[in-house]
């Protein structure tokens, strides 16, 4: 089944950067689910099967930080591509899941929608094409 | 009743060195009987002096000297086989702290090679060893609160700029989302050399790689073409304080931002040019771009907040500011000469 808007689930707890996160998907013509910590995710991920692409910060309250539930989302669901952005500078590479993004914060808007366009395009599961 | 014959007696002289040593200092027999305690021996590990002289090593005290590998060691030590240096060993004793101790032993060269007699030096460092690992524990402790100040302040300034841009996009005036977008790109200037001191040690803060990152931003957020428009980054080795730095990003990223919005209508093909090189104190910064070039006369725009901003900080860093007509497009120049703003009072006699 083909969907005309991809669901892009947002995962911040700050309350103003997650309303600016999904504005920003919102602009970019998604549709856009959030989501304050990692079991709120999840539990959104169990109950819908659409969502196309996640975008999480990495420091975040409760069970999973954004970069356990980078790992765990890549291994229960395969195809969702992830965006992650922390406010740590350097993150390594090699600890996210591969094909994933990284973006330190601030991150600019552009490069966001930029890279969510860019991997929702690409059909390969892993995202390395894009 | 016969006493023992003492056979042999030590020079005085060796004897009050050993009592007198600063340093817990034991001068054993080859047997391993103390035939002296040095008096700081005797405080550091509390041994009574007057019980000391003529017993074995494992007997002074309460016994807790009693050590099979200080006691192999030591024979060792009396054979020539080897020489304890810096050996490490732990002294118990029952209802007190156990003591780390370092062990220094070696046989007495006074030329009676008949006779083999031990010096058996002992440093407790265990105070040194406590005060190493609350040291560390605290440039740990120092480097997690830097970590997480430098999560908080990017979390910051990534609330500032989410605000910044939601209201831009909620705006009807097109003049009033430029200057939300503006204000957008001040904050992110900021963000990028928050981010080179985060990653930079000593907290100074490498130019190039800063004024990379800063026109890398800014190029990611307004230049739509990149195979129209680039920013190109030339700068020198230096390493500059964080203050200085964030003065010099603040005056490119105006510049920049003017020479993109206004140096390339018509989607006109271009290339802005920042530059920067120092020698001692001196320094010349440079933004060229080969645009339409600055209109003169009745034609110059209204001075903006960017202007006053640029100049606010070129007043402030004691520099110099030229607008150049580049032949196409336009050349700022900030220079800052040592001595340049200061009275011109040199000595003649020189």
């Amino acid at each position: 089944m083909k969907k005309d808007k991809a669901v892009v689930l947002v995962v911040e707890d700050n309350t103003i950067i997650r309303m600016g996160a999904v504005d920003l998907v919102l602009t970019a013509g998604y549709e856009a689910l959030e989501a304050c910590d990692a079991d709120e995710a999840i539990r959104i991920l169990e109950a819908r099967s659409d969502i196309d692409l996640v975008f999480t910060d990495v420091q975040m309250p409760g069970t999973m930080d954004g970069l356990k539930l980078s790992h765990y989302i890549r291994n229960r669901w395969p195809p969702v591509k992830l965006i992650v952005a922390s406010g740590a500078a350097i993150l390594e590479e090699s600890s996210l899941p591969s094909g994933s993004r990284f973006f330190p914060k601030p991150y600019d808007e552009n490069a966001i929608t930029d890279a969510m366009a860019r991997l929702l395009a690409s059909e390969d599961p892993a995202g390395t094409a894009g | 009743m016969p006493r023992l014959p003492i056979v042999h007696y030590e020079a005085a002289s060796t004897l009050a060195v050993v009592v007198s040593s600063n340093e817990p200092l034991l001068f054993l027999s080859e047997d391993q009987r103390v035939i002296a305690a040095s008096a700081s021996f005797c405080r550091a590990f509390e041994v009574d002096p007057s019980t000391v002289t003529g017993r074995p090593l494992g007997e002074i005290g309460d016994g807790e000297w009693d050590m099979p590998r200080l006691a192999s060691l030591l024979r060792a030590t009396a054979s020539g086989s080897a020489r304890i240096e810096a050996y490490e060993i732990d002294l118990v004793r029952p209802s007190r702290k156990t003591r780390n101790l370092v062990v220094n032993a070696r046989t007495l060269d006074d030329g009676d090679m008949d006779r083999i007699r031990l010096l058996l030096a002992i440093t407790d460092v265990t105070d040194a060893r406590a005060e190493t690992r609350l040291k560390d524990d605290l440039i740990r402790d120092k480097a997690i609160l830097l970590q997480e100040v430098q999560h908080r302040v990017a979390n910051s300034l990534q609330i500032i700029a989410s605000v910044l841009m939601q209201s831009a996009r909620r705006v009807q005036s097109v003049e009033a989302r430029g200057h939300l977008h503006n204000a957008h790109h001040r904050v992110m200037s900021i963000a990028a050399l928050q981010r080179q001191l985060s990653t930079s040690s000593g907290g100074r803060v490498e130019l190039r790689a800063y004024f990379t990152q800063l026109c890398q931003s800014l190029g990611a957020s307004m230049i739509s073409d990149p195979n129209r428009l680039s920013i190109a980054v030339k700068v020198d080795d230096s390493v500059v304080e964080p203050d200085f730095s964030v003065s010099l990003g603040l005056i490119v990223t105006e510049l920049v931002i003017n020479a993109l919005k206004h140096a390339f209508p018509d989607d006109r093909i271009g290339t802005i040019a920042i530059d920067y090189r120092s020698s001692g104190e001196d320094w010349t910064l440079s933004i060229t771009d080969d645009g339409i070039g600055m209109p003169m006369g009745t034609d110059a725009p209204k001075a903006g907040l960017g202007t006053g901003i640029v100049e606010a900080l070129v007043r402030n860093l004691n520099g110099d500011i030229r607008l150049n007509d580049a032949g196409p497009g336009t050349a700022v120049t900030i220079s800052h000469r040592e001595g340049s703003g200061l009275p011109t009072d040199v000595s003649r006699a020189a």
